[in-house]
């Protein structure tokens, strides 16, 4: 999740349940396989929408590296693969491209969830959702880790590369070994801080945790979710009717 | 003793659910050279993911612990647009894991290596996507005319066949995995006192 | 108001740093520090305040701790948030949440509060506190002294009428010192009742109303404000304690005539142009090097250091000290400056080979379970008679077999020298060796540092300790914006200069 994002900046500002319901819906869809050019058309759809939206939240680079990634696989699955390929590249190309044609959609709206809600607005969701405190509070852990990994494991890296060890003198095991086992180390030791700090400013406290942001479903939100329920209909319609 | 989960056992959970992930997320990048060696997760995920996961372990004094965890993994399967059809699986593997473990009394050896086995098997959630796709995509290719050999190159590896293979692997390489970190954890972490 | 009487604690399944029949009164609004050394049992007390003992850290407990008239270990942490406030000795680890305002409400937040009166404290405490512009930021990107303040704004947050700091200023440059000692201040004249633990006196001896010296789990001596202030450096140190007034931390009366080796030869640095800044590309391209526009965050044309001494680096936060340190390691990638020394050129990984970094973090650098295990690693060729010699030269020679992990701070700060004498490294970089050090390991590394230049290797330590500096360096390279601005020795002419940058900073 993004931290401390310049609200300003964006001119779009989706309440995290209605990314949620958005991952939701997408993710129902790519179950499904588009064999008609209105399933097609509709799968293509949706996939711009988070895009756009990636687009709106100025993160132009990753929607066009989406994009340009998306129309490569339809491209190549449409137009140079035929059924008549054979051979173990092309099998593995096929793999590739078909899992990639398949899920890019629900990727792409699941990145755009990821970078563009902060997480302490991701917690008020929660809240409002009535997720109970605890799973809140793992989560919000989970998150403040992952930066922290990072950092720690450049640190780690680095005195690797100092002393010569970063294919663990060929042996795999150790290449594993040498990176984990610091970093637990230093993990382990960090929520142990953690904990005593949040602990002694009432985490865990016998009341339900409140929070500053205060979120609101607002028409762009309403709007949204309407037209993505719309199009799951739409695309469950137009798979299974047809096929009667 | 108090049974209760506190604040400082969540943020453990969330800890280890972080780290277990990003075990995830490593080996997952080598699904992104090919899907096929995705097939590869139930190796790799259960032996390199076992090391955290005992010194975690070593940590767990309650019950829920474990079934928390497989629930924060399904939240974050979903987030990250894994869907949400493996949820049933992660759960209820988690909170069978956490009940052989309260079994054990959270000591005993063989429980713990037998939790392990059981709560790797969310691992196969991974695949359940391709799989519901698998078969229905199958179906509609060979329908329009696709050839048979076309569609087993599409999804050779994984489809509802594999998928008990797969889940059998995850158990067996869980509990390998689960004496191989052991060893880990008593070589560092008990020798250095954290334990 | 904060009341321990005849307490007695220790810690389960160890015999350090408890405490024996310790009791103590502080009065409502009274300013006290604790000093002592290492393992003294000031944390301890610190930890009976607040209740994490004994809540958190489990032990046999007797005797009684009241605070504002509750009985702490009847009182759940939570109910105690709003009472005692505190305030850690790691900026990196005590935050829960990624970004600024999240982690000043957290507390707030965790009590249940209604959002308005959230915010209403957190502009209070943003206002007071003068932190506008470290809101809706990533608290990865602070510095270690911007994170503190944010630390003690999260605390401020919950209005607690009593404030502990334990060894707050550990990790922190002179600049942030300066700013932390004016929270304590400020906090001062709201009437709070604070306790500091401190290795580092200079900043609040004038702030404090008395002083207690805790040794071996007890208060062996108590003064008033006034009473300490008069004590002079000598009583000072005799009790092991660091430098009590900023003019003491640049005091040279260890400093010794050392005779360097003029023939001793150099160590010479060329070309060390690097830029931090990354752009986002479509596709990955490597960083340029040589931009003659300013942008680059390191740019060092040419320097020497003379061989089998020790030179100080210098600089405010953000100068570049740890990015002339990594580069000149040969961490940097994107670096390609290069060392020569006895006429030999060390370019890019080949200065891997040439050069030691004993990081900030020791723990990132050991990799095995046993202290042996550890020097071995860096060998080529297994050597058990020179690893016991190294050992042996650094007091290791009882733990060979131990794991690094179970070591003191100290312990594994000499673990990885032992490491960079066995991989022959020629060039041993320090940053901030003694973060957080009482006055006896501050002084072993000092030693330590003297010991092996002597041996003839070249030592550079980027600091921001002028204590460490004033008893063991040879001379001052001080950075600023990227560049070398001065190089000079360190003398009885020259600490003045040492000692003007330093004090700048406090403001």
């Amino acid at each position: 999740m993004d931290a401390g994002m310049d609200r300003s900046r964006t001119k779009l500002h989706l309440d995290p349940r209605t990314k949620l319901f958005m991952v939701f819906v997408v993710s129902v869809i790519v179950l499904m396989t588009a064999t008609t050019p209105l399933t097609w058309a509709l799968r293509i759809g949706i996939t711009f929408v988070p895009l756009a939206l990636l687009v709106a939240e100025g993160r132009v680079v990753s929607a066009l590296r989406f994009g340009v990634l998306y129309a490569v696989a339809l491209v190549l699955l449409r137009f140079f693969i035929s059924a008549e390929s054979t051979g173990l590249l092309m099998s593995l190309l096929i793999g590739y491209c078909a899992i990639v044609a398949q899920f890019m959609p629900v990727i792409i709206m699941a990145w755009y969830l990821i970078r563009t809600t902060q997480i302490g607005e991701f917690m008020s969701a929660m809240q409002k959702m009535h997720v109970p405190d605890g799973i809140s509070i793992s989560l919000a852990v989970v998150m403040r880790f992952f930066p922290t990994f990072k950092e720690e494991y450049a640190a780690i890296r680095d005195a690797m590369r100092m002393r010569g060890i970063m294919l663990g003198g060929g042996s795999i095991v150790k290449m594993v070994e040498y990176r984990m086992v610091p970093l637990l180390f230093s993990c382990v030791n960090i929520g142990d801080e953690l904990s005593a700090a949040a602990i002694t400013r009432g985490l865990g406290a016998n009341v339900k945790r409140t929070s500053v942001i205060e979120l609101k479903l607002t028409v762009t939100d309403k709007l949204l979710m309407l037209c993505f329920a719309c199009l799951a209909a739409l695309f469950v319609a137009a798979k299974y009717w047809k096929a009667l | 003793m108090n049974n209760k989960l506190k604040a400082k056992d969540f943020i453990t959970i969330g800890l280890f659910t972080a780290l277990l992930f990003v075990v995830e997320f490593a080996c997952g990048m080598l699904g992104f050279i090919h899907p096929y060696i995705v097939a590869s997760y139930v190796i790799l995920i259960p032996l390199v993911g076992s090391i955290p996961m005992m010194l975690f372990y070593s940590k767990i004094d309650k019950f829920g612990m474990l079934t928390i965890m497989s629930v924060l993994m399904a939240i974050i399967m979903f987030v990250t647009g894994m869907g949400w059809l493996g949820a049933p699986l992660i759960i209820i593997a988690g909170l069978v894991a956490d009940l052989i473990a309260k079994s054990g009394g959270y000591k005993s050896v063989k429980k713990t290596v037998l939790s392990h086995g059981v709560f790797c098997l969310w691992i196969c959630a991974n695949y359940f996507p391709v799989i519901v796709t698998a078969d229905s995509y199958r179906q509609d290719l060979l329908d329009g005319g696709y050839s048979a050999e076309y569609c087993d190159n599409l999804f050779r590896a994984i489809n509802s066949k594999t998928i008990a293979v797969l889940l059998i692997l995850c158990f067996i390489f869980g509990i390998i995995g689960a004496y191989l970190g052991k060893a880990v954890v008593k070589k560092h972490f008990e020798k250095a006192g954290i334990v | 108001m904060i009341r321990i009487q005849n307490v007695t604690f220790q810690y389960k399944g160890s015999e350090q740093g408890g405490v024996r029949d310790i009791s103590l009164s502080v009065h409502e609004g009274e300013t006290i520090l604790l000093c002592g050394s290492s393992g003294s049992g000031k944390t301890t007390v610190m930890r009976l305040i607040n209740g994490l003992i004994p809540h958190y850290y489990k032990g046999e407990l007797s005797g009684s701790v009241m605070v504002d008239g509750m009985d702490i270990g009847n009182t759940e942490l939570y109910d105690l948030a709003g009472i005692v406030g505190t305030v850690f000795q790691n900026p990196r680890s005590q935050f829960f949440s990624v970004d600024t305002d999240g982690e000043i409400v957290f507390g707030p937040e965790n009590i249940g509060l209604q959002p308005e009166e959230i915010r209403r404290r957190k502009d209070l405490v943003t206002e007071e506190m003068a932190l506008s512009s470290l809101l809706n930021r990533s608290l990865f990107e602070l510095s270690g002294g911007e994170k503190q303040r944010i630390a003690c704004a999260s605390v401020a947050a919950l209005l607690p009428k009593n404030v502990l700091l334990d060894e707050p200023s550990s990790n922190l440059d002179w600049k942030a010192i300066g700013n932390l000692r004016r929270v304590i201040q400020r906090w001062k004249e709201q009437g709070k009742t604070i306790l500091i633990s401190e290795h580092r006196l200079w900043y609040v001896q004038d702030l404090v109303d008395r002083v207690l010296f805790i040794r071996n789990g007890q208060i062996e001596q108590e003064w008033s404000g006034t009473a300490f202030r008069a004590m002079d450096g000598a009583a000072l140190q005799r009790m092991e304690l660091r430098a009590s007034t900023v003019e003491q931390n640049f005091s040279l009366t260890q400093h010794e005539n050392r005779e360097t080796n003029p023939t001793a030869g150099e160590i010479c640095f060329k070309d060390f142009y690097f830029n931090y800044e990354k752009k986002q590309r479509l596709f990955h391209r490597k960083n340029t090097q040589n931009d003659p526009d300013g942008h680059l965050t390191l740019r060092v044309p040419d320097f020497c250091l003379r061989r089998g001494c020790v030179t100080g680096l210098i600089g405010s936060n953000g100068a570049g000290k740890t990015t002339l340190l990594r580069c000149i390691c040969g961490l940097e990638k994107g670096c390609g400056g290069r060392i020569e020394l006895n006429g030999q050129r060390y370019i890019g990984k080949k200065k891997l080979s040439l050069c030691y970094l004993v990081m900030q973090d020791v723990n990132h650098q050991l990799f095995t379970d046993s202290v042996e295990g550890e020097v071995l690693l860096s060998m080529d060729r297994q050597d058990s008679k020179a690893v016991s010699e190294i050992l042996a030269s650094l007091n290791l020679a009882d733990y060979a077999g131990t794991h690094p992990m179970a070591l003191s701070g100290g312990q594994k700060q000499r673990v990885a020298i032992a490491s960079a004498m066995a991989a022959k490294a020629e060039l041993l970089l320090f940053d901030e060796p003694t973060s957080g050090l009482d006055y006896v390991h501050m002084c072993s590394v000092a030693k330590l540092l003297r010991n092996l230049a002597e041996a003839g290797k070249t030592i550079l330590v980027s600091t921001h300790d002028p204590e460490l500096l004033s008893l063991c360096a040879d001379d001052i390279l001080h950075i600023e914006g990227g560049q070398i601005t001065e190089h000079y020795d360190l003398n009885k002419d020259t600490i003045g200069k040492l000692g003007a940058f330093f004090t700048e900073q406090i403001g």
